[in-house]
């Protein structure tokens, strides 16, 4: 894939919309060269680093958090729809109110003391894996006048290399605060960005309990042609 | 066009969801040579950035690439959060000069990629734990040309085993980030 090409599918840095990016985006060009050998590699997790537990983010607490309880599946997917095998995803989230168990979070909504937002699993052989968590709410931000998040799920991910670590957001369909999130529309590309948004798949829920989305994620890799200089 | 899932900000709350136990301490299959890399990441206004998240990935002390091995947590491998110092540290082994695939000779450097709040992708760079000269003909030191000297850590004057290395995101002497 050509540099051109990702520029359209990763945010660029600089994006006046997301007003944090103004004294954070760097401003020089990026310097190209070819991959240095770790970077064709990547760091390995044992199975244990990712305790069973830690796939069900509703049973932290002491009883079940409050919200609309629901199934994440997915696989995780090079660009060529390999499966990505024993990789790390991490996952955090806000609370069904819209807040996070951050200090830093002043949102007026109410924590939940039975719900942390915290999660991590390995894939399996087929790339796939499989959260159980609530819904996160959406949630006020300084941005702009009346700037909401719609409602994410935050996503960070190894892969099997280090150049496919890559940090994202998963949305949820037809929500229309969508139109409206900076963060959201900064990828160019609205192919690209409407792969940020899971899918109901009822099946993969529990009957008469919890409501089941897919959400596949691709990751880049390895740059397809070395560009040593 | 590629079909891959785009990147997205790490955002203001990330420290929910991914602090490691001593992910600031990276762990290796054998004892090598005990050193700490730190330093400070600041914006384009000079303002210490109190939620980056830094990571680290490098060779072991013998320049090969970390394997698995028995512990939970990869080897080679380190995570950090800076707080309201915007300060990072992480405490590791030197890491070995290495070979690549055609010839080319890498200085001892260390792999690093950097999350925050006002990124919507991570930067990435390496930066070299060596000295001024020992890092010229390195691929990454060619490629950065006149940028070089925002790569190379500086090493403590009272102890040695330290590494100073700061980021800067923008601005004056902007940190010499690598296309990926």
């Amino acid at each position: 894939m050509s540099a051109r090409d990702a520029m359209q599918i990763d945010p660029p840095y600089d994006s006046p919309t997301y007003k944090s990016t103004a004294l954070r985006a760097p401003k020089q060009s990026l310097i190209r060269v070819a991959p240095h050998p770790l970077e064709l590699a990547g760091p390995t997790f044992s199975r244990s680093f990712a305790k069973e537990s830690e796939a069900d983010l509703t049973t932290w607490g002491k009883s079940a958090p409050l919200g609309e309880k629901m199934i994440l599946v997915g696989r995780v997917l090079d660009e060529d729809g390999k499966p990505v095998r024993n990789s790390l995803l991490e996952l955090w989230q806000c609370n069904s109110s819209g807040r996070y168990a951050h200090p830093v979070d002043q949102h007026n909504a109410p924590l939940d003391p039975n719900f942390l937002g915290q999660g991590k699993v390995l894939t399996g052989d087929n790339g796939e894996y499989r959260f159980v968590t609530i819904k996160p709410g959406a949630y006020p931000w300084r941005n702009h006048p009346w700037a909401w998040r719609p409602a994410h799920i935050h996503l960070s991910l190894f892969g099997n290399a280090y150049a496919q670590r890559v940090i994202t957001q998963m949305y949820f369909p037809a929500d229309p605060l969508l139109a409206i999130d900076p963060i959201y529309n900064t990828v160019p590309d609205p192919a690209a960005r409407e792969r940020m948004i899971c899918a109901l798949d009822l099946e993969q829920g529990i009957e008469e309990e919890a409501l089941g989305y897919r959400f596949d994620i691709v990751l880049g890799g390895a740059r397809a042609t070395p560009v040593g200089i | 066009m590629g079909n891959r899932t785009p990147s997205q900000t790490i955002g203001p709350f990330f420290h929910v969801g991914l602090k490691w136990e001593d992910g600031d301490k990276v762990q290796f299959a054998a004892a090598g040579e005990k050193i700490v890399l730190t330093g400070c990441v600041y914006d384009g206004a000079g303002t210490l950035i109190a939620d980056a998240m830094v990571e680290t990935w490098q060779a072991d002390p013998a320049g090969k690439v970390p394997g698995a091995g028995a512990a939970a947590r990869a080897y080679g491998y380190s995570r950090a959060m800076t707080a309201t110092d915007g300060r990072y540290t992480i405490e590791t082994q030197m890491p070995g000069a290495c070979t690549g695939p055609g010839g080319e000779k890498y200085a001892p450097q260390v792999n690093v990629t950097i999350f925050a709040r006002g990124l919507l992708k991570a930067v990435r760079t390496r930066v070299f734990v060596a000295a001024v000269d020992a890092v010229k003909d390195d691929p990454l030191a060619r490629a950065a040309g006149g940028r070089v000297g925002t790569l190379i850590a500086a090493r403590d004057a009272k102890d040695p085993k330290v590494w100073h290395w700061d980021v800067r995101l923008q601005g004056k002497d902007e940190t010499a980030f690598i296309e990926f």
